[in-house]
């Protein structure tokens, strides 16, 4: 049979059994193990345990649970708060401002976490109640930090980033570089955003000129942030200072989230740190037993010929290269609707990678462009992580709304794609000024 | 992410069977195993990075030690996660079916999540004995028996396997308000 | 029938060209047969192909053979500082009764040898040029193999174990100052950028690598005669090419190295000789220890000229 044809029915087979609600983990694994059966015989089975652990066995993924531990153990604190009511403090007059001091709450948050999820959850928890509560409508509370949480993936450090390094074989280092101007650019198009839609709203923004800080009060928070930003210091310094290399950072940045959680804010008690540690581990075990599915899914379709033959069509595809650009970008975002973005990148990144490369694009601009575009995959369904996060925060804001709150900001990654297409040096600047000419 | 009503009262005073709930009980101790293996895989790196960049040693097992915590915290998690209802899916489907229609759903699934986890077991099973029978071990120079690290393959999945089977008794007999929820937040405890 | 062959490299990379030459000759010789390859750990992830090829999930596979070093110990002597010279030394070795010990041990894993080949590598490093065993002392350093770490241990380096997508970020923040790995991948991870001097193999060099061509033997046995000769014939070869490439290669990544500035540094018989004493203390005792006909196969690998 031709693998076109098989990978059409894989799809579909996918799409049927994700839409059971299956987990996801288990429903890649039913569909790779279905799938291998019937093609390769039930020989190919006996390696389903190894493909499994062989996939896990790889000491970069497992910074995952440590970033983690970082977003938990700060939610879990005043850090977060504290950070918050800083920046909101600071930005009263700007139109907007709780929304545009959410989002930047977001990025500097992203600056430490490397999980989208732990943004949203960390940022959300005080944001969405606090601008709900300053009548701010539903939707775009929600909107604002579904969106802002997936800062938390193009800001390093970034875990989608470190699966691309270790699928593609790129420089994980370079890869984060590649990220930071393209985020603070995605946070100022949030941000604009956030300003001309509160203006445009206009009665929005006469509920929050209402509340005005003195000079004083603005001052005394910011002993408050040093922590935070000291976390931010000792993440950097180990990193770029020759301590540690991009996926042992993690641990230091757990280490140092964990010490400043007992040592600044006091959380003593036992069962706080145990909600810490047991919210790590439930994420944690969720994303690495889909990483581990996805490795046996990906195996099934290498070992039937489909991802290759996949990649040979596109490559084959007589077109411009910005046509090219345009139908890959198309192809993420598909896949991105309905996987989690460390499957998407496993299973798609080696096979586009050498065609991107074929086509005069650079690895580090692609990996930008493809974690945007994931971005947007964790803020639709059926697979939007964000959502789900979202969802257990707010549980009575219903999905559509959220939905129309992302959606402005979806337009906003769609409208960063287009300005890095025309100005790839935003993302290829920084890693060249910083670690010469690319590999 | 759709909106079910929250648990009824019949649903959040349900309690199974005491065999169901001790085997639940096993679940959440290899949880909180799982919990600190992913703590100690913190520790063991900061360590890694203490000995080589302060003291200037040698840092021979640490990875590996890193590895093997980390895979043994997601097998060994695996059972617990379950019980909290945390591996996503994708619950719109269920959401928008009745009440009888979404047990039938759930039980199908359910199964069908069992059937896998048998599989995984049973293959699991032998890839750990063979390891252990040959005494495999890592090629580094620390040498580490692999049935070790292996062992929480068959073990992760049958304790899945086993809370599965509790969530089957539970999807196909607890009241309706009882039934497993998607979201780990509204789980019962 | 369509054989499956799986291996970790780049479709650039001289053992996919191996691997390319072998299934171009079989498919000329129209003897029904096709080599389907899959590069770039595509099909099986580098360290995890061994166990699927003895059990025939994996019909062949271009390994390293130390890889499998854990399931069978004596396939450390594969990667065993001093043991081999240079190139034509290590023909020699592919061809001796060494050998034979080694395939007879793979014959029990259900494992055949197609295409013999070594590879070599060098040193490089941040703190000053590492030819001989002093020139490591203090120095930490991410060393390819077990065997190599016992040794440099022992001459007074700390060995830093990290994945090889690491090295190139560990050598340019200072976590790592040196590293031992093949010429091959100082070259494909563009170490040159990071390194101030450089040790390649030489006339003389202590790092070589066994990366045969294997198939699982029962798929072989049951391949035609005409499959097999076809198969053995392009094996033939693709081997006499791999030792060509292989010189060639050491050649081509001390030239790339030269011209990215880097200073080169040879590693003389004195050098060799002490790094072998050093060895002989270390990595030799160990292994011996470790396998139970350890000596016997060290001294069969030690008596080739
Ligand atoms: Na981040
Ligand atoms: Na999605």
């Amino acid at each position: 049979m031709d693998p076109l044809v098989i990978g059409g029915i894989v799809a579909l087979v996918t799409v049927i059994v994700l839409f059971s609600g299956v987990s996801v983990a288990i429903g890649l694994l039913l569909v790779a193990t279905l799938f291998l059966w019937i093609f390769d015989g039930p020989r190919s089975l006996t390696a389903l345990p190894e493909l499994f652990y062989a996939e896990l066995n790889s000491f970069a993924l497992l910074s995952i649970p440590m970033f983690i531990i970082m977003g938990a153990s700060i939610a879990s604190t005043r850090a977060g708060p504290d950070l918050y009511e800083a920046l909101e403090r600071w930005l009263t007059r700007v139109p907007g401002g709780l929304l545009v001091s959410n989002l930047g709450a977001c990025a500097l948050f992203a600056a430490m976490s490397g999980s989208s999820p732990a943004t949203c959850a960390a940022i959300g928890k005080m944001g969405i109640p606090e601008m709900r509560r300053r009548g701010y409508p539903a939707e775009v509370a929600a909107g604002s930090i579904a969106a802002g949480g997936t800062l938390g993936i193009l800001i390093p450090p970034s875990v989608t980033m470190i699966v691309y390094g270790i699928a593609t074989e790129t420089s994980i280092g370079r890869l984060f570089l590649a990220g930071v101007i393209p985020g603070l650019l995605l946070t100022l198009l949030f941000i604009a955003w956030a300003i001309f839609d509160t203006w445009r709203r206009g009665a929005a923004s006469s509920v929050l000129s209402g509340v005005t800080y003195s000079w004083r009060e603005k001052f005394e928070m910011l002993p408050r942030v040093i922590p935070f930003l000291l976390i931010i210091v000792g993440v950097l310094v180990a990193l770029y200072g020759g301590v540690a290399t991009p996926s042992e950072t993690a641990a230091v940045g757990a280490m140092l989230c964990l010490l400043a959680a007992v040592l600044i804010y006091r959380m003593f008690s036992y069962r706080d740190f145990w909600v810490v540690l047991r919210d790590s581990t439930r994420e944690s075990v969720m994303i690495l037993f889909i990483i581990g599915a996805a490795g046996v899914f990906s195996f099934m379709l290498s070992s039937l010929f489909v991802t290759q033959s996949v990649a040979q069509w596109i490559g084959a595809l007589e077109v411009n290269r910005w046509v090219l650009m345009g139908i890959i970008n198309l192809f993420l975002l598909v896949a991105g609707f309905f996987l989690p973005p460390v499957a998407v990148i496993l299973m798609s990144a080696p096979i586009l990678l050498p065609i991107i490369t074929a086509a005069g694009f650079d690895p580090y601009w692609f990996a930008v462009i493809l974690t945007i575009n994931m971005e947007i995959g964790l803020i639709t369904p059926p697979v939007g992580l964000n959502l789900y996060v979202i969802n257990g925060i707010a549980p009575d804001i219903r999905l559509k709304q959220v939905l129309l709150g992302s959606l402005p900001f979806v337009g906003c990654m769609i409208l960063a794609i287009v300005i890095l297409c025309l100005f790839p040096g935003l993302a290829t600047w920084l890693p060249t000024a910083v670690m010469g000419v690319a590999l | 992410m759709t909106h079910t009503p929250a648990p009824s009262e019949a649903g959040a005073t349900y309690r199974p069977p005491l065999v169901l709930r001790a085997l639940t009980a096993v679940s959440v101790g290899f949880g909180v195993v799982a919990a600190f293996m992913i703590l100690a895989a913190v520790l063991v790196t900061c360590h890694m990075i203490f000995v080589r960049s302060v003291l200037g040693q040698s840092t021979i097992w640490q990875t590996e030690a890193v590895i093997y915590l980390v895979i043994g915290a997601t097998l060994l998690g695996l059972a617990y996660v379950q019980k909290l209802r945390g591996h996503v899916g994708v619950d719109l489907l269920p959401g928008l079916l009745p009440v009888p229609a979404r047990r039938v759903l759930a039980v199908i699934v359910t199964a069908l999540t069992i059937a896998m986890a048998a599989t995984m077991l049973w293959y699991g099973w032998e890839m750990f004995h063979l390891a252990w029978e040959r005494n495999w071990t890592s090629e580094s120079v620390w040498k580490f028996p692999l049935w070790i690290s292996y062992l929480a393959m068959p073990l992760g999945f049958g304790l899945y396997l086993m809370q599965l089977l509790v969530d089957l008794w539970i999807a196909a007999f607890a009241p309706p308000g009882a039934l497993p929820e998607v979201h780990p937040e509204r789980s019962l405890d | 029938e369509t054989l499956k062959l799986s291996h970790q490299w780049s479709e650039g990379d001289v053992r996919h060209k191996v691997a390319q030459m072998v299934a171009d000759e079989v498919k000329a010789a129209d003897v029904d047969l096709d080599i389907q390859i899959y590069p770039n750990q595509t099909l099986f992830k580098a360290r995890e192909q061994y166990t699927p090829l003895s059990r025939g999930q994996l019909d062949m596979t271009i390994f390293p053979l130390s890889y499998a070093g854990g399931q069978q110990p004596a396939y450390n002597l594969t990667l065993m500082p001093g043991l081999v010279k240079n190139h034509d030394h290590a023909a020699r070795l592919s061809a001796s009764p060494f050998m034979e010990d080694i395939e007879e041990i793979m014959a029990g894993d259900d494992v055949k040898t197609l295409v013999h080949g070594y590879l070599a590598g060098g040193f490089g490093s941040n703190k000053g040029c590492i030819t001989g065993p002093e020139d490591v002392q203090g120095v930490t350093i991410r060393a390819a193999g077990s065997s190599f770490e016992q040794m440099l241990a022992g001459a007074g380096a700390s060995i830093s174990s990290m994945a090889s997508s690491e090295i190139y970020s560990a050598l340019q923040t200072g976590v790592l100052d040196a590293t031992n790995t093949s010429s091959e991948s100082f070259l494909s991870y563009r170490l040159y950028e990071q390194l101030k001097c450089y040790t390649p193999a030489g006339d003389t060099a202590l790092w070589f690598m066994y990366q045969p061509l294997l198939i699982n033997k029962t798929t072989f046995d049951n391949l035609t005669p005409e499959q097999q000769q076809a198969l053995t014939d392009a094996s033939a070869k693709a081997e006499a090419w791999y030792l060509e490439q292989a010189k060639e290669g050491d050649a081509v990544t001390t030239k790339a190295f030269a011209d990215a500035g880097v200073e080169i540094a040879e590693m003389t018989q004195e050098d060799f000789d002490a790094w072998r004493e050093l060895a002989k203390t270390t990595s030799y005792p160990a292994f011996v220890e470790e396998v139970p006909n350890g000596q016997e196969l060290l001294d069969a690998a030690l008596s080739v000229e």
